[in-house]
């Protein structure tokens, strides 16, 4: 090997490598004995997707041409929302006003639905349920709370405290009970076991197992979900706002109906920070607990 | 000393209509460190399980600390089973929590269920109890450290720590030192045998190295099948015994 002309050391990688290792034997693929079933499982499941899809067309009324000769109301509707509205006093500072409703809204539906979603994951968990019949009875209340969409929850509460906030709130509690128990009760099911049995084994009773076995193990998964839903049920009371509920969602509905698209496009600018604001915070703070 | 801390006697149980236990007699005295040998499968862990309550046993009867179990139910049973303590191999901690929270929490049978709801509400004097047993298994100086951020070795011994706060009469170990590096299982081995001998305590320890055992361990008893084939001190625990033992592992595979 001469001094002036060192190999370069990919080359002699390549080489060495080529040297040493020869290409594996081949060897013929054994035939697939279920290869005509496997094709028929595929056609079949590809005719019923296409098939679904062909009745959800028809069943929606699904026409994009209508969207095409419609163009234009649709361009005066937005020519008619710019400029947005920036009045101080008439729109911005209700505006405001307002969007913190819909916060509030959002907050209080979902911290008051904790005492009750952290019961109903407990019994609904398939390792801290203390009976079978308790198990199936607190599946069924979730999967109630969970069904019935929160819009209908605040309608109902409207007929009973009025229209406002208040009702918004309530709505909220009772949907997010649903899906948040639903929630925790999943990540309990996944977390590991083995601290409640080792306190099983030391005499422990079961609501001790899983105070001190089974809860915190999970604490950070649940706060995850939490903000998570808080999240979710910002927006989601403001889609109440729009039945009557108070806060953004109102103001939005009341300018449309009046036809002040211009006053209209600013809520919804307003909305949009603070759903980015509320994404990003929870964002951080869901960050922050992972590590 | 003459009576045994634990004492069972004729224990059976089978999964799914396989004996997996068949007429399991044996005894661990206060004083002792009795080694459990034998190969995958052969029932090592079961026979612990039964006695910590873990698993329930077809038939059979085990008497804790004078106490026979069959006899007892609800409270009474929860409060006799909790004179057994058992150390696991994965652990099972909570490592979130310091490793003072923890080994308070081998005392819940005693604590009222008002002040058992956070380990807030635990009292002082169980506090310091705790302390001591952490400095029992040499950890009183990481109390306050999460036990997720203690290695395998430190985590076993805070477990062991709960065992002791638990007031156990007798230890149960499965596979405690599995998976731990050798230096480590020296220690926790070493302990173990300390709280026999010094402690006074019965304790029962499942081991994959027999050479863990003859260092380690009073004595020694072997399960094959279900069924207990070896009983003596480790002394004798010669290599045909060893042979015998570990054979119907690659009999089977
Ligand atoms: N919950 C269960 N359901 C069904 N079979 C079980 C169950 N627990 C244990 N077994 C079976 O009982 C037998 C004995 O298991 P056990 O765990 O006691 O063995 P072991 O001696 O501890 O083995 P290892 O050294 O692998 O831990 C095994 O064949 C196992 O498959
Ligand atoms: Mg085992």
């Amino acid at each position: 090997m001469s001094l002036q002309t060192p190999p370069r050391p990919m080359d002699t990688a390549l080489e060495s490598a080529s040297v040493r290792t020869p290409a594996p034997a081949k060897l013929p693929v054994p035939a697939d004995p279920h290869r005509g079933r496997k094709a028929m499982l595929w056609g079949t499941a590809t005719a019923v997707i296409v098939m679904l899809h062909l009745l959800a067309v028809a069943g929606t009324d699904f026409d994009p041409t209508l969207l095409v000769d419609g163009w234009q109301g649709m361009a005066r509707f937005i020519s008619d929302a710019f400029p947005p509205n920036l009045d101080w006093e008439e729109v911005i500072k209700p505006g405001l006003e307002a969007t913190l409703v819909t916060l509030w809204i959002g907050l209080l539906g979902t911290t008051l639905s904790i005492p009750s979603a952290l019961l109903l994951a407990v019994l609904a968990s398939r390792t801290t349920s203390p009976h079978p019949v308790a198990y199936q009875v607190s599946r069924a209340i979730l999967s109630f709370f969970r069904a019935v969409p929160d819009i209908v929850f605040a309608l109902i509460f409207v007929t009973a405290v009025g229209l406002g906030p208040f009702a918004g709130v309530l709505a909220l509690i009772c949907h997010n009970t649903g899906v948040m128990g639903k929630l925790w009760a999943e990540s309990m099911e996944e977390t590991d076991q083995g601290p409640q049995e080792a306190l099983s084994t030391a005499g422990a009773s079961r609501l001790q197992q899983i105070a001190h076995g089974s809860l915190p193990l999970v604490i950070p998964q649940f706060v995850g979900l939490l903000l998570y839903r808080f999240d979710v049920n910002v927006r989601s009371s403001l889609v109440l706002g729009l039945v009557g509920a108070g806060g953004i969602g109102l103001l939005i509905n009341q300018a449309i109906k009046s036809f002040q698209f211009d006053t209209m496009l600013t809520h919804i600018i307003i909305v949009l920070i603070l759903i980015i604001v509320v994404d990003q915070a929870s964002g951080f703070v869901r960050r922050k607990l992972a590590v | 000393m003459e009576q045994a801390a634990l004492k069972v006697q004729s224990l059976a149980k089978s999964f799914n209509g396989r004996r997996v236990l068949d007429d399991v007699d044996f005894e661990v005295k206060r004083g002792e460190l009795v080694a459990f040998l034998g190969a995958n499968g052969s029932g090592k862990s079961t026979t612990l399980k039964c006695v910590a309550g873990l698993t329930e046993p077809d038939a059979g009867r085990i008497e804790l600390d004078g106490a026979q179990l069959s006899q007892l139910g609800g409270r009474q049973l929860q409060l006799a089973r909790s004179k057994a303590a058992m150390v696991f191999q994965k652990i099972h901690l909570v490592p979130r929590r310091t490793a003072l929270d923890n080994v308070c929490a081998g005392a819940l049978a005693r604590v009222s269920s008002l002040a058992s709801v956070s380990p807030l509400f635990f009292s002082r004097e169980l506090r310091e109890e705790a302390m001591g047993c952490l400095e029992r298994v040499g950890m009183a100086d990481r109390a306050l450290d999460r036990v997720g951020r203690l290695s395998g070795g430190q985590q076993q011994r805070v477990a062991v720590a709960r065992a002791l706060c638990q007031r156990a009469s007798v230890l149960l170990a499965d596979e405690p030192v599995s998976a731990l590096d050798p230096n480590a299982a020296e220690h926790v081995m070493e302990l173990l045998a300390e709280l026999a001998h010094n402690e006074n305590l019965a304790v029962a320890a499942v081991l994959h190295q027999p050479d863990l055992a003859l260092r380690h361990a009073d004595r020694a008893i072997g399960l094959m099948h279900g069924r207990i084939t070896f009983d003596g001190p480790v002394a004798s625990l010669n290599q045909s015994v060893l042979d015998t033992l570990y054979s119907p592992e690659r009999n089977a595979a």
